[in-house]
C-alpha cells in the first residue's frame, strides 16, 4: 500500500499491530481520526497511554487494578476464602458478568504447555501456592480450559500443594466444548459455577 | 441396513461435477487407469471418515485449478434417509454435515457410516512399518468405541507435550520434575486405557483373521499373529520411570502404546520374508474381512465395502471365494473397480448376483 505521508504510514503500521486489524481497517481508522478535531485525537492518544502507564496488576491476584490491590480483593463483602483460578483477565470478566461467584480470583496468565514454550515458571503458580500457605483458603476452584493443557495445569498445581489441606474443585469441564471459557455463554457458565465438581484424586 | 443411494461430486479431484445413483447392492465400476475409479471410492470413504483414505494433504482433494469442493451422499440407514455432506470452502475451511447439523468435531462422525476399503497399496499393512498396523487397528477401534479416538487424540497431545518438555529440559539443562511426573501420570492414564482396549480387541480379532485366511486360501499355512506391546510385561508408569534417563538423553519418549505392533508369523518365522505373493494377499484380505466382520457385529450394520483393483491381486480361485463371501454371503453394499469390463462382469455373473455396471 503506497501512502502519501510517512506520518500516515506510521500510524497505519501501529494500528495494524492490533489483533484482528488488517492494513485496510487500520487505514480506515487512521483516516477517521484525521477528520477529527486535533484536541479530540490528543485526548484519544493520551487516554490510551495513561491506561497503559498507570494501570497496575493486583499484587495478590494479578487482576488489573487501579491500586496495589484490586477492587475484588479489597471488597470485604466478598468471600476471601475462596479462590477461582483462571487463565486470563477475560475469564474474570466472563465469570463476573454471571454474578454467580462471590469469592476472589487468581490469574495464572496462561496454562502449562511445553509445546508452546510455556512452563510453570512463566505462570503465577508460585504466588498461588504462597497465597494458599499464607491465607485461610477453604476452596480452590479451577476454571481452566477443558483440554489437556488445562488438566496438566490442575494436576501440576495439585502436586505442588499436596502438603496443604484445602478443598479443590473444578467447574463442570467441557462446558465450552473444546473452546475457551470466554466463549461460554453466560447461562452455561453460571450453571457450571454453581455445580462444581471435586477434582478427582488422580495425582497420588 | 446401510445403502448409499446417490453421490454427488463437485470439484473433487478429477470430477468437476458428477452425480451417480445406485440401484443395486453390488456396483461394478470400470474404466481405464486414470479415469478416477480410486477417487470415486475415496469419495465414499471420505463421507464415512471425514477424510481421504490416502494420507494426502487436503488441498489435493480439490480439482486442480479450481477452488472449494463438495461431496454429498444420500444414504438409506435402517429405512431412514440420511444426507451426509462435506464442503471445503474457497478459504479451505472444511464443513461436515449430518442431515442439517454441522459437526463441531469431525471425530463425532466416525463410526456412524461404517465402511471398509481395500486398495492396492494396502499390502504395506503386512510389509510396511508398525505405524501402518497401529493405524489399521485404531481405525477399527475408533469406529467401535467412541471414547477410543478421543483417548488416542489425547494421548498424542500429551506425548507431544512430554517430548517438548524433554527437549526444553535438555536445552536449558533444567528439568521440572513435578511437571514431568504430571505428564507421565496423564500419559499413563490414557495409555493404559488404549492398551486394554487393543488387547481385548486383538484377542478376538486374531482368531477371526485366521478364520478368514482359511476361507480365502482354503488352507491355514501355519500362520500365527501376535500383539506385541511393552505393556504385556510392565505398566506404563513403571516403564516411563525406568526409561526416564534414556528419554531425557534422547529427548523423546521411547516407550508407550505408540510403539505397539502386530507380528505375523508363518511356521514360527517372519511372514513378511517367507510368504509368497498369493499368501501376502490372502493375509491382507483376511485382515480386511475380519475388520468387516467386527464392524458388522459391533455396529449392527453391514459396512459398505470398497474394493479397489482387487482383480490384479488375487488368482481366479481366491477371487471367486472372496466375491462369493462379500457379495453373496453378506448382505451389505459393495463397490468394485476394475480396468477390465468383461472380467468384472463375468466374475459377478458367475456368482449369480444382480449388479449395476457404471462405466467411468
Ligand atoms: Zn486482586
Amino acid at each position: 500500500m503506497q501512502l502519501p505521508s510517512s506520518l500516515l504510514e506510521n500510524a497505519v503500521a501501529e494500528f495494524s499491530k492490533l489483533p484482528g486489524v488488517g492494513k485496510k481497517t487500520a487505514l480506515r481508522l487512521v483516516l477517521h481520526l484525521l477528520k477529527q478535531d486535533v484536541n479530540e485525537v490528543q485526548h484519544f492518544g493520551e487516554t490510551i497511554s495513561k491506561m497503559r502507564r498507570d494501570i497496575k496488576f493486583c499484587q495478590r491476584c494479578h487482576n488489573i487494578s487501579d491500586g496495589d490491590i484490586c477492587s475484588i480483593c479489597s471488597n470485604s463483602m466478598r468471600n476471601q476464602h475462596a479462590i477461582c483460578v483462571v487463565e486470563n483477565i477475560r475469564d474474570v470478566i466472563a465469570i463476573e458478568s454471571t454474578q454467580q461467584f462471590n469469592g476472589t480470583y487468581h490469574i495464572l496468565g496462561g496454562i502449562i504447555s511445553p509445546l508452546d514454550g510455556i512452563g510453570p515458571d512463566q505462570l503465577k503458580i508460585e504466588s498461588l501456592i504462597h497465597r494458599i500457605e499464607k491465607e485461610v483458603v477453604e476452596e480452590l476452584i479451577f476454571a481452566l480450559s477443558p483440554n489437556i493443557q488445562g488438566d496438566t495445569t490442575i494436576y501440576y498445581i495439585q502436586k505442588k500443594m499436596s502438603h496443604l489441606s484445602c478443598r479443590i474443585t473444578t467447574i463442570a469441564r467441557g462446558i465450552a466444548f473444546g473452546g475457551e471459557l470466554e466463549y461460554a455463554d453466560e447461562m452455561t457458565l453460571a450453571r457450571s459455577l454453581a455445580n462444581r465438581l471435586p477434582v478427582q484424586q488422580y495425582v497420588k | 441396513m446401510l445403502q448409499l443411494q446417490s453421490i454427488s461430486l463437485v470439484h473433487f479431484r478429477n470430477y468437476v461435477q458428477s452425480d451417480f445413483s445406485f440401484e443395486e447392492r453390488v456396483i461394478a465400476l470400470c474404466g481405464k487407469n486414470g479415469v478416477g475409479k480410486t477417487n470415486f471410492l475415496d469419495a465414499i470413504y471420505y463421507l464415512s471418515f471425514t477424510k481421504s483414505y490416502f494420507s494426502r494433504p487436503e488441498s489435493q482433494s480439490v480439482h486442480h485449478g479450481l477452488q472449494g469442493m463438495r461431496i454429498e451422499g444420500d444414504y438409506l440407514l435402517n429405512n431412514k434417509k440420511i444426507n451426509i455432506r462435506c464442503i471445503v470452502r474457497e478459504t479451505n475451511r472444511k464443513e461436515f454435515y449430518f442431515n442439517a447439523d454441522e459437526y463441531k468435531r469431525f471425530s463425532e462422525h466416525i463410526g456412524k457410516i461404517p465402511c471398509v476399503m481395500i486398495a492396492p497399496d494396502d499390502v504395506a499393512l503386512i510389509t510396511g512399518n508398525s505405524e501402518e498396523r497401529r493405524k489399521f487397528i485404531d481405525t477399527i477401534l475408533s469406529q467401535c468405541n467412541t471414547n477410543y479416538l478421543q483417548w488416542l487424540i489425547d494421548y498424542n497431545k500429551i506425548l507431544q507435550q512430554r517430548n517438548s518438555l524433554l527437549k526444553a529440559a535438555a536445552e536449558h539443562n533444567l528439568l521440572d520434575e513435578s511437571l514431568l511426573e504430571t505428564l507421565d501420570d496423564q500419559l499413563s492414564e490414557k495409555g493404559e486405557l488404549i492398551f486394554k482396549e487393543r488387547k481385548e480387541f486383538l484377542s478376538h480379532f486374531i482368531v477371526s483373521v485366521k478364520k478368514q485366511y482359511q476361507y480365502i486360501a482354503q488352507k491355514n499355512d501355519h500362520i500365527s499373529i501376535e500383539y506385541d506391546s511393552q505393556f504385556l510385561t510392565a505398566s506404563m508408569k513403571e516403564l516411563l520411570q525406568s526409561n526416564r534417563q534414556r528419554d531425557l538423553y534422547l529427548q523423546r519418549t521411547g516407550c508407550g502404546i505408540h510403539k505397539d505392533d502386530i507380528t505375523f508369523l508363518m511356521k514360527g518365522q517372519s511372514f513378511k520374508t517367507l510368504a509368497s505373493q498369493g499368501q501376502r494377499k490372502s493375509l491382507l484380505f483376511a485382515l480386511k474381512l475380519a475388520e468387516f466382520e467386527v464392524l458388522k457385529q459391533q455396529k449392527h450394520i453391514t459396512p459398505i465395502l470398497l474394493l479397489d483393483d482387487v482383480f490384479e491381486k488375487l488368482d481366479a480361485e481366491r477371487m471367486h471365494h472372496l466375491l462369493h463371501k462379500v457379495c453373496v454371503e453378506e448382505n451389505g453394499q459393495v463397490f468394485i473397480t476394475d480396468t477390465n469390463r468383461e472380467r468384472l462382469a463375468e466374475s459377478l455373473k458367475e456368482i449369480k448376483v444382480p449388479f449395476q455396471l457404471i462405466e467411468l
